[in-house]
């Protein structure tokens, strides 16, 4: 049985954290666990934990950074996802914390980042999960795929392209136009989601807005885990903006002169 | 290495010898992402039917497809009657990988020698109504099945002695088809030859037993023999409609492949209703646009004249709904809808679903009134073109009457006397509502002046032709002296001056940056000024097409499928044949590299008339005047030769233009004018040598 791990501290977005693990873990079919790297003096989230009734192991970091530890019980064999708070405690728009920021860019499982003002109640299956996809062939056709395993199978997958300067679509007829590039952009990428959703201009903005109007409990973004300049522009915008989880998926990508940006996570000097 | 010839009977033996020559070979995607893609681009079609090129184990993610063009549901928003599939199998274990439409000899080829199985199938044309298909693949993998077993309890089936068929009804529309198979086994490889014939109407259910005699006939005459007659047919066709291009293999595929589904369009009898997609998909639910008038007709004037003239049919059968329709608007005249499918009611939807949610309205329907012009052009050029002096003279001349009137019923005149038409939307969809939209007006100044000489050719009433011709003088046409061009529509000089820079194109606008903000800028989605210098140069300020270029093609995102191409042809009519091809290139991919992201609902079948007039239009500079062939052409440096062969006033004639100069050949006497000069042409034919022009010995 595969597990999702939660990675958990004592400040008051560790709540919101295991509530979205157990509420994954339960609509996947896995295992949850929680884990705490411990410090000097500072008890760990046991409370929390019992109360949630959710097995928490308690890590000695001594000598190490807290990161490193978290990293490797990510590794851990038959761990599906981590999760970890965006930060420690609410506050409005800000990037994430440094340990949630390292564990998203050198995790290799998907990470579910939980804002601390992430609602609780939310995700009551079946679960309505946004999908940026910039339509690009190298990522988004393992993407889907991907998502069938780590998700729920009664989730509504809402797909979001939002057009750029690289893929706004030439419609002819409009009244005929944007359906007939909406279809095909499904079945070729996305074939299980209900609908696109096409939008328009800055991405991590456009991603923000749809993830209200669509009234997403969760949105999903692959990306690279490139954050040198001029990448993860989006990952950083709507990560800092979110009051929903954000999962995000690496991908693997050649790096070579030729690649360009291929996923809405890293659309670059346009995010 | 599986011999797949082992166990082949005689007449597929015959037809998997063929190697398609690379020259006329397209090969289709073999990922599955592309699947669809694939379909489209081998997509089979004879006389405006089709059938798309679906692997015959289908499944899922794809999207088999067996339609007539012209032939609608009955729904209140019509779309193509799906006709019974025939080419589906119970074949496992196959690939992707291997499939070739064969333009030279209009057939899909599969080869797929990984898995052992191949199949060949093709739509008569030498024998109307008649498809064939063959296919072998090991026996393990290839069950015997009746056809039809996967058609939906709608699709009414039958048998008769070893004559399978189904048929697709709607309302008053059908579609029907007859199926034999003969299965062979052998060597552990088992075969089948499957005869098909159909029989499609819109007006009323086809009869069963006609298309079973129709296949039980073609079965006797043999696969064989049946092959042999289609390729000779189009032995024929490829010799009176070939494209060469020397100096560019892409844009030569898509010229052939452009010219193949032009041919195949349309029946050259009857009523041809011909989508922006023609029979190769279910796009747009096959309505029929101003693409067929404009982009697709043109060609067919010239390489199948008859399919042309069907295309003329459809307008004229529904001359008494636009009629109607001009009525209701009180106004004179016939308007012809945007959108038209069996009735010739107007059936462009009203509301589309926003792309990032809501609704949009939908302006097409009551604004695009240039399509009245439109159709009244096309039979115009068809009668230029056949030479047919008396094509207008009929029904087809009504077209044009009847879109003077209305016109003249349209323009409201100001204090000045001037003449507007205000509230229209022009080709350029990005900007609803304006008024005096420069091709739209300039468009019913053409017509009306056109009507009144129709009218004093016959020697009819004097005094309607004197109206139309004041009205036409009086219409504004928007002509800028200062830029030496038109402006667009009253007010475009005043909008956002963005340019059409902010992507590579082709790009939408209208998508990058939202509607509104497009609809304020100048950002251009596809020629309208640009479209008229096309359409009726003759009309407009000599001398002003280049500064229309300058002024318009850096505005133009070529948002629509259907500019690149139009584009290109004024490029090389401006002497800029190296942008022009850079623009062709364009059109040339728009379904061999699906640039639009919807070739995989059909292919662009109005860009490839585009194509079709940008070559013989623009680069070879062809244009009947006044019973002459004028011959002007402009190629560019990396094209070593362009020859295209077509018909001109109902003989063939055959123009190359090389290094070496003209050369033009021709079944009897023409009148040429070559480069502006008067000149003529005897059989076999003759050659101008290269500019400055002088009669080669």
């Amino acid at each position: 049985m595969s597990t999702v791990l939660a990675a958990v501290d004592n400040s008051p977005a560790a709540g919101p954290v295991l509530a979205a693990a157990r509420r994954l873990a339960g609509a996947t079919g896995s295992s949850v666990r929680a884990v705490h790297v411990g410090e000097p003096g500072r008890p760990a989230p046991q409370e929390l934990a019992d109360r949630l009734a959710v097995e928490l192991t308690v890590v000695d970091g001594t000598g190490r950074e807290v990161e490193d530890v978290l990293l490797e019980s990510f590794r851990a064999e038959g761990v599906r996802m981590g999760v970890v708070g965006a930060r420690d405690v609410p506050g409005g728009a800000r990037p994430v914390g440094h340990i949630a920021q390292r564990l998203v860019e050198s995790s290799e499982v998907p990470v579910l980042v939980v804002p601390p003002d992430a609602p609780e109640s939310a995700g009551r299956p079946p679960w309505r999960v946004l999908l940026p996809l910039e339509g690009d062939e190298e990522t988004s056709r393992d993407l889907a795929g991907r998502l069938a395993r780590l998700l729920p199978s009664d989730v509504e997958l809402v797909v979001l392209h939002v057009a750029t300067a690289a893929t706004a679509p030439v419609v002819d007829h409009a009244e005929w136009g944007i359906s007939l590039w909406a279809e095909e952009f499904l079945a070729r990428y996305c074939p299980t989601a209900s609908r696109v959703d096409l939008r328009s201009g800055d991405v991590g903005g456009r991603i923000l807005e749809a993830c209200a109007d669509v009234e997403a409990d969760l949105v999903v973004l692959s990306w690279s885990q490139d954050t040198s300049a001029g990448h993860a522009a989006v990952v950083r915008d709507v990560l800092a903006h979110t009051t929903i989880p954000v999962a995000l998926i690496p991908v693997a990508r050649r790096r070579d002169a030729t690649s360009t940006a291929t996923s809405a996570s890293d659309a670059g000097a346009e995010g | 290495m599986v011999d797949l010839e082992a166990g082949c009977p005689g007449a597929l033996r015959r037809v998997a010898d063929h190697e398609v020559d690379p020259a006329w070979g397209v090969s289709l995607p073999s990922d599955r992402e592309r699947e669809r893609v694939a379909e489209s681009l081998g997509a089979l079609c004879e006389a405006g039917v089709g059938v798309r090129g679906a692997r015959e184990e289908d499944g899922p993610g794809t999207s088999p497809l067996f339609v007539a063009s012209g032939v609608f549901t009955a729904d209140a928003l019509p779309h193509l009657l799906p006709g019974p599939d025939w080419t589906r199998l119970d074949v496992s274990g196959g690939g992707r990988a291997g499939r070739q439409l064969d333009l030279r000899e209009a057939m899909l080829v599969r080869d797929d020698t990984e898995n052992g199985l191949r199949s060949t199938r093709f739509l008569s044309a030498g024998r109307p109504g008649i498809g064939v298909l063959v296919a072998t693949a090991p026996t393990e993998r290839f069950a015997v099945r009746a056809p039809f077993e996967d058609e939906p309890p709608a699709v009414e089936q039958g048998r008769a002695a070893d004559t399978w068929w189904a048929r697709s009804c709607d309302g008053d529309a059908g579609i029907a088809v007859a199926v034999r198979d003969r299965w062979s086994t052998q060597d552990g490889r088992r075969s089948l030859e499957r005869v098909v014939a159909w029989s499609a109407d819109a007006h009323s259910i086809p009869e069963v037993e006609p298309i079973v005699q129709r296949v039980v006939e073609a079965e006797r005459v043999g696969v064989a023999a049946l092959v042999d007659e289609h390729r000779a047919a189009w032995r024929r066709r490829w010799a009176d409609a070939d494209v060469v291009v020397e100096g560019d293999p892409v844009l030569q595929r898509a010229a052939r492949l452009a010219v193949y589904h032009l041919l195949t369009a349309a029946a050259s009898h009857g009523a041809a209703a011909i989508g922006p997609r023609g029979a190769t998909g279910a796009a747009y639910g096959g309505h029929v646009f101003w693409d067929a008038d404009v982009f697709v007709l043109p060609a067919l004037a010239a390489i199948a004249p008859d399919a042309a003239r069907a295309v003329v049919r459809y307008r004229i059968d529904r001359l008494p709904a636009a009629r109607s329709a001009a009525r209701a608007l009180g106004l004179g005249g016939a308007r012809f809808p945007w959108e038209s499918a069996a009735s010739g009611v107007d059936v462009t939807p009203d509301l589309v679903r926003a792309p990032g949610g809501g609704t949009i309205v939908v302006r097409t329907g009551d604004q695009e009134e240039h399509i009245v012009s439109d159709v009244a052009w096309a039979a115009d050029l068809v009668a230029r073109w056949t030479g047919d002096a008396r094509f207008l003279d009929g029904p087809a001349g009504e077209l044009v009457l009847d879109a003077a009137r209305y016109w003249a019923s349209r323009v409201e005149l100001d204090a000045a006397g001037r003449g507007h038409v205000r509230d229209v939307m022009g080709p350029d969809e990005y900007h609803p509502a304006v008024d005096d939209d420069a091709f739209t007006n300039v468009m019913a100044r053409w017509t009306l002046r056109r009507a009144a000489a129709l009218v004093d050719a016959r020697g009819g009433p004097t005094e309607a032709a004197r109206r139309w011709r004041e009205v036409a003088d009086d219409l504004v046409d928007g002509w800028d002296a200062a830029r030496g061009t038109y402006e667009q529509f009253a007010g475009y000089w005043t909008l956002e001056p963005l340019l059409a820079d902010l992507a590579p194109r082709p790009f939408g606008a209208d998508m990058l940056l939202g509607p509104e903000r497009v609809a304020a800028s100048q950002v251009v989605k596809q020629p309208d000024v640009l479209m008229l210098h096309q359409l009726v140069p003759d009309e407009l300020v000599p001398g002003s097409l280049p500064a229309a270029i300058d002024a318009y093609e850096p505005r133009t995102c070529h948002g629509s499928s259907l500019s690149p191409a139009t584009v290109a042809g004024l490029q090389a009519r401006a002497g800029r044949a190296d942008e022009a091809a850079a623009t062709l290139d364009l059109a040339a991919r728009i379904d061999l590299d699906d640039l639009t992201g919807t070739t995989a609902a059909g292919l662009h079948l109005a860009t490839m008339g585009g194509l079709w007039q940008a070559l013989a239009g623009g680069f070879l500079g062809v244009r009947p005047v006044d019973g002459a062939l004028h011959v002007d052409p402009c190629l560019p440096a990396a094209w070593a030769s362009l020859r295209m062969t077509f018909r001109f006033q109902g003989e063939v004639v055959s123009v190359l233009v090389d290094a070496d100069g003209i050369e033009v050949r021709c079944e009897r006497p023409l009148h040429v004018v070559v480069h502006g000069r008067p000149s003529s042409c005897d059989p076999p034919g003759r050659r101008w040598a290269a500019r400055p022009v002088e009669e080669a010995s």
